[in-house]
């Protein structure tokens, strides 16, 4: 009786989870002219006539690349300097660490809206404005706090003996950091570069306001503007947002566990 | 580096008015394209995308290159008029001469002509063209009595209605607020699942313009005058009551333009309130009221002049533009009669010349276009003002208040001169 | 290998991150404080004028309007997520084969861009066309009536979130030795007893840890009310982020603009401060 229970309130969380994504990939296969009416629930008919649209209509494809671009350059960028970093804090232990660990758990805690008209000036004036560059320094410095949290932790996890071996045998640092402890970070390494790549992916203050045309823009800031002047148009939006998280969500799926290690590495330290 | 962008507005808007005289002075001696024989020169031309093939407009183009020389590229901007906003502001404010011309909103040339962005273009304008313009077009496009921009396309609020159902009822289309709500009870008291008027009145611009054809209809204002502020609370007190007694469903709070049209293109709505842009949209084939709607003028109180709030888009000149005159040509051609009546005729676009409606080739083409004549008329902008951001802040919040019943009228009122009056100091 | 020289090699290799860090982050924010002392619009030159924004602030029923919005957004939704995150988990716990799965589906609100959600519950909470509407049978002005907007965005916001709550108390919750509860089940403990004696005093500093995390997330809302009311109806789902953007990329108004926002960087300031204290007293 008591699983059974269980089992009931799992499936209502999920199915709680779930209704609206079902109901906007539904939404998306509609024909138009079911759209505009509520009973029925189900269309008759199904049409891929939404994502031909968002295709030939806007620009869509060019935002999916800018997403892709940014937000893997971002997650390079901030993996490599943020497992420089974490490897530095946790195997060198250098002293006022633990004030750079909370300095960068306090930058962490900084509303997008306190820099975004700084940044907006200072990007403008570097003349990084509207370019996938300055989106993506920008993105990288929203994302080192995370990366450098998770891969200190990571790192912590590691025992230092191995470390330690691989100087005695002769290796300096960079090359005990190489051979030794990147391998093993590995997991570490990709929950950290997938927690920031979905980050930048969905990120969206600072897209809206560094950008100004389609040749930087990310897929968020296209979904949030897209009725143009005279349309509203329910199927192409929801097929936009299905398009605009299969990646996302895709690789939410498919390295669930991963992802799961990084969010719970950030919060419960033993 | 940039260079300093902090000449002083007054100063700078002096040399360039000294500027804009001495080109336009020098263009107007009769001297023709003999400083553009030598060579294209290229003018950069940024506007929001136009609503149909982009093909009639590079014709107009290619015309002009061959008669002038200058080449026009053409450059267009994302539709989301906030957007449009920032990205002129911030590229004008840092000095960008990377376009020559461009689209503004009818909200946008006060602003934009007290920043000290846009050249004088009051040259451009003689007594004639002053005559054919309409009024409120003309009323937008001056600051401090001298003219900014060039009127290009004219939009004005209209009242579309279900002739067959007025006529089922023995109604016409009403003349009067009044008239309206009394037709509206009428009908849907005896059709079901109708609702009687459908508008925009959401938080946002839109509202603005909706609200102010309903206080203005009362002979009001908003900033309100002394002499008009009980017919400004009548406004909105009307405005009010619509929700209140059902004749605009309560969810009329979240509607835009679009989401209106759809409602009463679906034949859900008796009246709708929208801009002239949705008759091809609901007249059109498979449109479940074609041939069932008509279009009027938005009614007014008794004795009170009509009152539709104007839109539509004018003619800049980028004060940085690395080529002022023949910027100020490419403007000037643009607003000309020529090609006004070509882009009326190719994209469905309302010219600000009162000529043109006369046209019997425009007439036979664009039917509705030409019957909208007394509308545009009579149309009036919003509060002209170099501050009108954010005063239109102030007043889409005061309004939706006063509409979802947050606000009292007077309060709303009061909050808004309070606004207004703060604004001007500064 | 000596203590020294591992600490000399330490600071090259923090240093790049700390100097993107540094740039891109603390500067802006030295910035913005210097940009909120000034007046600066599009109409004069900037000239300085030290706490005049502040003043203005104090006095500005819309800011008091747009803080009292950000606080009560926070709280209810914190509130809800916490409540709901720990019934989740306390679920989880039990789910044994299934929870992989669960996991999984549960993980999509949280990676799906704010925005896409704010436009799939726009569609939902469609007066006309809603699927929510239709479901109730009733035409509820979802997004139109100035209070039900601003608890149909808390309502989206938990949604959102609830899953990030669930999955670190879930953690937490499977660090708890078995031990413990065996030793309650001998001394003759009920469910609810091992409940509140047990589970939650162990919980409570991973509770703590989400408090915060969406303390700090939910009193810089941004994206959801942007797409879902813009900030309407009446300014009854304005923020302190949307009323700080709207002045900044709408009026061009810098100066004020910068005031708004370094209070939203002081508020989240001192709930974050507020926390640690918190943290660091449940810690002993």
């Amino acid at each position: 009786m008591k699983r059974a229970l269980v089992w009931l309130g799992l499936a209502a969380a999920c199915a709680w989870s779930v209704a609206p994504f079902a109901w906007q990939v539904l939404t998306s296969l509609k024909p138009q002219a079911e759209l505009e009416r509520l009973p029925p629930l189900l269309p008759a008919a199904l049409t891929l006539a939404h994502y031909e649209a968002i295709f030939a209509g806007h620009p869509f494809g060019r935002l999916i690349l800018n997403s892709v671009v940014v937000a893997a350059g971002t997650a390079v960028l901030a993996l490599a300097l943020g497992a420089l970093a974490g490897f530095a804090l946790a195997k060198l232990r250098p002293p006022g660490r633990s004030a750079v660990l909370a300095g960068v758990v306090a930058m962490s805690m900084l509303p997008p809206i306190a820099t975004v008209s700084p940044l907006f000036l200072m990007v403008g004036a570097a003349g990084l404005r509207d370019a996938l560059a300055g989106l993506v320094l920008v993105y990288t410095a929203f994302a080192l706090p995370l990366a450098v949290w998770l891969m200190t932790q990571f790192f912590r996890g590691i025992p230092d003996e191995l470390y330690v071996a691989a100087r005695v045998d002769g290796c300096s640092a960079a090359g005990a950091f190489a051979k030794v402890m990147l391998p093993l970070a590995v997991p570490g390494l990709t929950a950290t570069g997938l927690l920031v790549f979905i980050l930048a992916w969905n990120e969206f203050m600072y897209a809206l306001t560094l950008t100004s045309s389609v040749a930087a823009r990310t897929v968020p800031v296209g979904i949030a503007l897209f009725p143009g002047l005279h349309e509203v148009p329910w199927g192409e939006i929801a097929a936009g947002a299905v398009v605009a998280t299969a990646p996302v969500v895709l690789l939410a799926i498919a390295f669930q566990r991963r992802v799961l290690e990084g969010l719970t590495a950030g919060a419960v330290k033993g | 580096m940039r260079r300093a962008e902090w000449v002083g507005p007054r100063v700078r808007s002096g040399v360039v008015h000294a500027l804009a005289a001495l080109c336009l002075g020098a263009l107007l001696a009769g001297c023709g394209p003999r400083e553009v024989s030598t060579g294209h020169e290229v003018v950069v031309f940024r506007h929001p995308k136009l609503f149909g093939d982009p093909a009639a407009l590079e014709r107009l183009f290619a015309e002009f290159e061959r008669e002038s020389g200058i080449r026009v590229r053409s450059e267009t901007l994302p539709s989301a008029s906030d957007e449009q906003h920032l990205f002129y502001a911030i590229n004008l404010q840092a000095g960008s001469r990377e376009f020559d011309v461009f689209a503004l909103d009818v909200i946008w040339v006060a602003e934009f002509a007290r920043a000290g962005w846009l050249v004088d273009l009051t040259a451009l304008v003689p007594d004639a063209d002053r005559e054919d313009l309409f009024p409120g077009p003309l009323a937008a496009v001056t600051w401090n009595r001298r003219i900014y921009a060039l009127p290009w396309f004219v939009d004005a609020g209209l009242l579309y209605y279900r002739k067959d159902l007025l006529d089922k009822h023995g109604l016409a289309p009403p003349a009067t607020w009044q008239a309206l709500v009394d037709a509206a009870r009428v009908v849907t008291g005896r059709e079901p699942g109708l609702y009687g008027f459908v508008w925009q009145g959401k938080q946002y611009e839109g509202l603005v313009c909706n609200a102010l054809e309903f206080v203005r209809g009362q002979g009001g204002d908003l900033p309100a005058s002394d002499a008009a502020r009980d017919a400004s609370l009548r406004g909105l007190a009307f405005m009010r009551a619509l929700v209140i007694d059902g004749v605009a469903p309560p969810f009329v709070t979240t509607l835009t333009e679009e989401p209106a049209r759809v409602i009463f293109g679906q034949g859900r709505a008796l009246f709708l309130r929208n801009w002239p842009y949705a008759w091809q949209l609901l007249a059109r084939d498979g449109s479940p009221v074609q041939g069932k709607i008509g279009v009027a003028a938005l009614p007014h109180a008794p004795g009170q002049p009509a009152a539709a709030t104007l839109g539509g888009w004018q003619l800049g000149v980028n004060v940085h533009s690395a080529r002022p005159a023949a910027a100020a040509r490419v403007a000037a051609f643009l607003a000309s009669a020529r090609a006004q009546k070509a882009l009326a005729l190719a994209y469905g676009y309302a010219p600000p010349r009162r000529s043109l409606y006369r046209d019997p080739a425009l007439a036979r083409a664009q039917p509705f276009l030409a019957s909208l004549r007394e509308i545009f008329e009579t149309a009036r902008p919003r509060p002209v003002s170099p501050h009108y951001v954010a005063l239109s802040q102030v007043l889409q919040s005061e309004l939706s208040g006063v509409l979802t019943g947050e606000r009292a009228p007077a309060a709303a009122v009061r909050a808004i001169d309070r606004a207004h009056r703060e604004l001007e100091r500064r | 290998m000596s203590r020294a020289r591992a600490h000399r090699e330490a600071w090259p290799l923090v240093a790049p991150a700390g100097l993107v860090l540094v740039v891109v982050a603390a500067v802006p924010m030295l910035y913005v404080v210097w940009l909120s002392l000034h007046d600066r619009t599009v109409f004069r030159p900037p000239t300085f004028a030290g706490l005049g924004n502040y003043a203005r602030l104090a006095a500005d029923a819309r800011f008091w309007n747009a803080l009292g919005n950000t606080l009560y957004f926070t709280v209810v939704s914190v509130a809800l997520e916490l409540l709901l995150g720990l019934a989740i988990a306390l679920l989880l716990a039990r789910a044994g084969r299934l929870r992989a799965a669960a996991y999984g589906v549960m993980l999509l609100p949280w990676a799906v861009p704010t925005v896409v959600s704010a436009r799939m519950w726009e569609w939902i909470y469609n007066a006309e066309l809603g699927v929510l509407n239709y479901l109730a049978g009733a035409r509820i002005n979802w997004l139109g009536d100035p209070l039900l907007a601003l608890h149909a965005a808390i309502a989206m916001d938990v949604w959102k979130a609830t899953p990030f709550v669930a999955l670190l108390l879930l953690a937490a919750l499977q660090g708890i030795p078995r031990d413990l509860y065996r030793a309650a089940a001998v001394d003759g403990a009920g469910p609810w007893t091992t409940f509140r004696r047990v589970t939650l005093p162990l919980l409570l500093p991973v509770m703590l840890v989400a408090v915060v995390f969406r303390t700090i997330d939910a009193l810089r809302v941004f994206d959801a009310i942007y797409v879902l009311t813009g900030g309407g109806p009446a300014n009854g789902t304005e923020t302190l982020s949307i009323y700080a953007y709207k002045i900044l990329f709408q009026t061009l108004d810098f100066g004020y603009g910068s005031a708004l926002a370094v209070v939203v960087l002081a508020v989240t300031a001192v709930a974050a401060a507020a926390y640690a204290r918190a943290l660091r007293g449940g810690a002993e």
